[in-house]
């Protein structure tokens, strides 16, 4: 049926629909004419009309049937006779049965909503039977584990007559040493499973049940690592996306990364701290989640109860980044020995004030597409509500998508202001959470499940969720693979997605692998100008860069950006000629990498109007090309004008906006205004180590800053210090060695030239320059700045004839860039001025002096 | 820090808490009980009481809620429908003994409710408004005149509209 028949349709009923019976079907007989089918299709809709049907009845019922729980009238599961019933929870019903051939009451859990695939269900068995060897007195037993027939899976376990924890000491009104203790029970219970590699995850009070013997007994492990395996099919280790009341949520898990034998450490440490203070730690409810997620990650806790060595006890476990709490749950353990037996505990408090959990992210160097991932987001809202009927277009232009996802948010939100600000991330995470859940749902539709896998997956990256990017993506590069063969285009296009995963994931080699792989693959398939094409090879450019091959990368690059250039103004267009523009600049040619980015803002301004952050994005990279052409106040501008869109945008706590703040800092630097500078930078360094945490390399960038303006300003002590973090992090950081070493380097040297410790300046200038040979290109600026350095200290330890060498060396590379009048020119004239005196060399010494006076 | 995040995306937070809490609330549905009725209306009223008070939801209105809170419904009725439906499959399996007490849990229920998704996936194809119409009456039990506000249109061209897909979606049904 199509728009025009169901537009007849209507017309032909509504015209009937009010007459006699009689006069319908002679009225319908004559205007549908030939058409039986047309006929029978609106004598069909009066019928209806006539009668009660569906639509008529009040959801509620419709609901109440379906989503009430069928629970089985259950007479035996396997080999287990059911009881009766016990209770639900969250996760299912359990029952209480008895086996025969056992002579004892078990519990049965049926996990109701934990739907297994057919190719899961062994596996679940399997890993079932995994748990069930875990024999500790303080665990409760795992019997057996199976699947109903229908996937549905469950468990039978020990049957615990007992209460949970928090409420057993309160009733009891047990004493600290009595609670104590009876942490102590589960937390060697706990120690016991990880022993066995087998993470509980979701630990709280009502999983720790106490008998009336005061046993303890922890219920459910390992469950939600199942839980999770159901929702996704994947077998990450990550938290499920159930809302659950975070309350015992670690921070890791709130963010949805890795979990490990710390998260249960943390959930022990909330449980210690409600046994303590009789209360949570985060007073979550009626928070959204967003809120809850600030809460969990960012506020400290409130000390549990005022006894110095139980509050460090309890907030080391809770401790916001992993590696600051106890490594294990011995650790925990230990420490809780010491207090019980009056001895001083082996951890420390934690004087620094508190640290948001970090997580590391590589900043993709200087552009982010915010604006793409917003898109990016809109495209997973449509997809998800509108799966199938978008699917099964797979005709459908991309321009086509675009208006159905507009008119799709228009709908849903008011005004329809496409220049709505970026998503929160913990809300994209729960809409993320759901599309995972539907890309599985999609198995029927193999081309559509990888499309949406590579999107999300696509998504996740650019949020800075590696490992959950890692495994969408390679679920979308094999689904293609299977659906369209391992060598096709829809393949070469995952390989892209993967190889800029790895881009950020600092595997470099592999990345530009695969990024060749994809560019061949995608040639074979695709006529050399074409999109997809093009996107691999910009893609191969931007891998390219990072290993520093900027030549290799402009060569490459060239290609795509002249064919674009007929092709008008696109966001692909502009987005090669950014990458072409950035190869540019990391070479050292300033003057084409400025010309190309005012084109780029030019296109961006065109495209998305004046306060987009693509056009951000742009001014920021054309003040970092004033910049480094020596044109500090033109560079300073642009910052500012970056600076204007990016803060409203990004808000005053993101890295975007740090990354800004950056850039106008080093600007005022040079211009000397050095306490607006400061300021500035030290808000940038604040948030950077917050978000990247403080071995990252934005942190080395905005110390980097904070020191060459302490430098400025003869603070030699501060300076130095700077730069040493500055270079201890880069060398932890790039393993190989990188070009930005050198700068630290260099930058270190010049506290030593200030100190007139030039024997040590000279050293490090060698360093530094054996930094660059490996990475930069001979006639690149810094290697020229960095000779003509070394040459001033080995001047001043009146090492002529080595000072000539590299002071020369230095000017030369150096004149062949630099407008003349710029600074380190001077001082190589300068300099070679002195040698060539102390050489005996006068003419040489007039002549570079005559230059310095032009 | 967050209140200069557009309230817009607080949305996408809203269809999932919608979502959960159906899910929630499904799980805690005593069978033996027999006379508790889910009212997603009633749900969603509290769902937006609840969500109407905080600061992110000041400027979003409780209609567009409702809109969105109507899709979350659909998506979850759909959902268990389709899993519970595979409950189906296979017949009598001897080994497991499970005897799921069907006689009060009408099947035909699940199924009509799957027909009728894929209808109106099929109607939105072609008319996307008119889907829309359905999908918030049906389940979301939007009022006429809210629904004639928000696809802004005369309550006449509403009660029209919703006679005709009704009646052909049953058809639909019925085939």
């Amino acid at each position: 049926m199509d728009s025009a028949r169901w537009s007849r349709m209507q017309a032909l009923f509504h015209e009937s629909a009010d007459l006699p019976r009689e006069q319908q079907q002679s009225f319908l007989r004559s205007a549908c004419g030939q058409d039986q089918a047309l006929l029978s299709d609106v004598l069909g809709m009066l019928d209806e009309d006539a009668r009660r049907s569906l639509l008529d009845s009040n959801v509620a019922e419709v609901a109440d049937r379906v989503l009430r729980d069928t629970a089985p009238r259950f007479q035996e599961v396997g080999r287990y006779r059911i009881l009766g019933m016990l209770g639900e929870g969250g996760m299912g019903v359990v029952y209480l049965a008895y086996r025969d051939d056992l002579g004892h009451r078990v519990a049965i859990k049926v996990l109701r909503d934990a739907w297994l695939s057919a190719p899961r269900r062994e596996r679940f068995a399997s890993e079932q039977r995994t748990l069930a060897q875990l024999n500790h007195p303080s665990i409760a037993q795992i019997y057996d584990a199976d699947t109903l027939p229908d996937g549905t899976p469950w468990f039978a376990m020990e049957y615990v007559e007992g209460v949970p924890l928090s409420e057993y000491c309160a009733r009891r009104n047990a004493t600290i040493e009595e609670r104590l203790r009876i942490f102590r029970d589960a937390c060697e219970a706990v120690r016991h499973a990880h022993l066995h590699a087998v993470i509980h995850r979701d630990l709280k009070p009502s999983n720790i049940l106490v008998r009336a013997d005061g046993g303890v007994r922890l219920l459910d492990f390992g469950i939600a690592k199942q839980l999770d395996n159901f929702d996704t099919g994947s077998d990450q280790t990550r938290t499920g996306l159930r809302l659950m009341t975070p309350a015992y949520a670690a921070p890791e898990q709130i963010r949805g990364e890795r979990v490990g034998v710390y998260t249960d450490v943390y959930a022990l440490g909330v449980i210690l701290y409600e046994l303590l203070a009789k209360r949570l730690p985060f007073d979550l409810s009626n928070k959204t989640p967003g809120e809850a997620e600030i809460m969990i990650t960012q506020q400290e806790p409130a000390k549990p109860c005022g006894v110095a060595d139980l509050d460090v006890l309890c907030l080391t476990a809770m401790h916001k980044a992993p590696e600051r709490r106890y490594a294990s749950v011995e650790g925990l353990i230990r420490d809780v020995d010491h207090y019980l037996n009056g001895e001083a505990l082996e951890a420390q408090p934690d004087t620094l004030g508190y640290r948001a959990g970090k997580f590391v992210r590589r900043n993709r160097r200087r552009v982010i597409a915010a604006a793409a991932v917003f898109i990016l987001i809109i495209a997973v809202v449509a997809f998800f509500t509108a799966r199938l009927a978008i699917a099964r277009n797979a005709a459908l232009a991309e321009a086509n998508r675009t208006q159905r996802i507009q008119r799709f948010m228009l709908n849903l939100f008011e005004g329809g202001d496409a220049e709505a600000g970026p998503a929160e991330s913990l809300r994209v995470i729960d809409l993320l959470d759901r599309g995972v859940l539907d890309a599985q749902a999609l198995k029927n539709e193999p081309a559509v499940q990888a499309e949406l896998y590579q999107t999300l997956g696509t998504i996740y990256h650019k949020l800075g969720k590696f490992e959950r990017a890692d495994a969408l993506l390679q679920s979308g590069l094999d689904e293609r693979r299977r659906v369209f063969g391992v060598d096709s285009a829809e393949s070469a296009d995952s390989l892209v997605a993967l190889g800029l995963l790895r881009l950020d994931q600092e595997r470099l080699p592999e990345a530009e692998r695969l990024e060749r792989e994809a560019v061949a693959m995608a040639r074979r398939h695709a006529p050399a100008d074409s999109p997809a094409v093009e996107k691999a090879t910009v893609a191969l450019g931007h891998a390219l860069e990072e290993r520093g091959a900027s030549i290799d990368a402009i060569q490459l690059l060239e290609e795509p950006v002249r064919s674009n250039s007929s092709a008008g103004i696109t966001p692909d267009a502009a987005s090669s000629l950014n990458e072409l523009a950035s190869a540019h600049f990391y070479a050292g040619h300033y003057k084409i990498a400025d010309a190309m980015f005012r084109r780029v803002l030019d296109m961006h301004r065109q495209l998305y109007g004046n306060r987009h952050p693509s056009v951000g994005d742009d001014l920021i990279n054309l003040g970092a090309v004033q910049f480094d052409l020596g044109y500090f106040s033109e560079a300073e501008t642009f910052q500012r004008q970056a600076l204007e869109i990016n803060l409203p945008y990004y808000g005053p706590n993101h890295p975007q906006t740090a990354h800004n703040l950056i850039g106008l800092g080093r600007a005022l630097v040079m211009e000397k205004r050095f306490d607006e500078a400061v300021t500035l930078l030290q808000q940038a360094l604040k948030i950077q180590e917050r978000v990247y945490g403080p071995v990252s390399r934005q942190v080395a960038s905005a110390a980097n800053e904070l020191a060459s303006t302490a430098l400025g300003r003869n603070q030699l002590d501060e300076a130095e210090a700077g730069f040493s973090r500055m270079l201890a992090i880069y060398r932890a950081v790039y393993s190989n060695g990188h070009y930005l070493i050198g700068i630290a380097l260099s930058n270190l040297a010049s506290v030593s030239m200030q100190r007139k410790d030039f024997a040590h300046a000279e050293q490090l200038y060698r360093e530094a320059l054996q930094a660059y040979a490996k990475t930069l290109p001979a006639e690149h600026i810094n290697v020229g700045i960095t000779n003509i350095k070394l040459g001033r200290a080995l001047l001043r330890q009146q090492k002529y004839v080595e000072a000539e060498l590299h002071s020369l060396q230095g000017y030369t590379i150096l004149s062949k860039q630099a407008n003349p009048s710029v600074g380190w020119l001077k001082n190589a004239r300068t300099d070679l001025g002195e040698i060539y005196d102390a050489l005996h060399q006068p003419d040489k010494a007039r002549r570079f002096r005559a230059e310095l006076a032009e | 820090m967050q209140a200069e995040h557009s309230e817009r995306g607080d949305l996408n937070y809203l269809f999932s808490v919608t979502y959960e809490e159906l899910r929630r609330l499904a799980s805690t549905v005593k069978r033996h009980d027999g006379s508790i009725t889910l009212n997603p209306t009633a749900l969603v009223n509290e769902a937006w009481l609840k969500l109407a008070s905080s600061p992110a939801f000041t400027t979003t209105s409780p209609l567009h809620f409702k809109r969105i809170a109507a899709r979350a419904m659909r998506q979850v009725l759909v959902e268990a429908a389709r899993r519970r439906n595979s409950d189906k499959r296979g017949g009598d399996q001897a080994s497991a003994l499970i005897t799921f007490d069907e006689a009060l849990a009408p099947l035909d229920c699940r199924r009509e409710l799957l027909l009728l998704d894929t209808a109106l996936t099929d109607l939105a194809r072609i008319e996307p408004r008119q889907a829309m119409l359905v999908e918030s009456r049906f389940f979301g039990g939007l009022e006429i005149d809210e629904i004639a506000e928000l696809l802004d249109v005369s309550r006449a061209t509403i009660i029209r509209d919703w006679r005709a897909a009704k009646a052909w979606l049953a058809h639909e049904l019925r085939r």
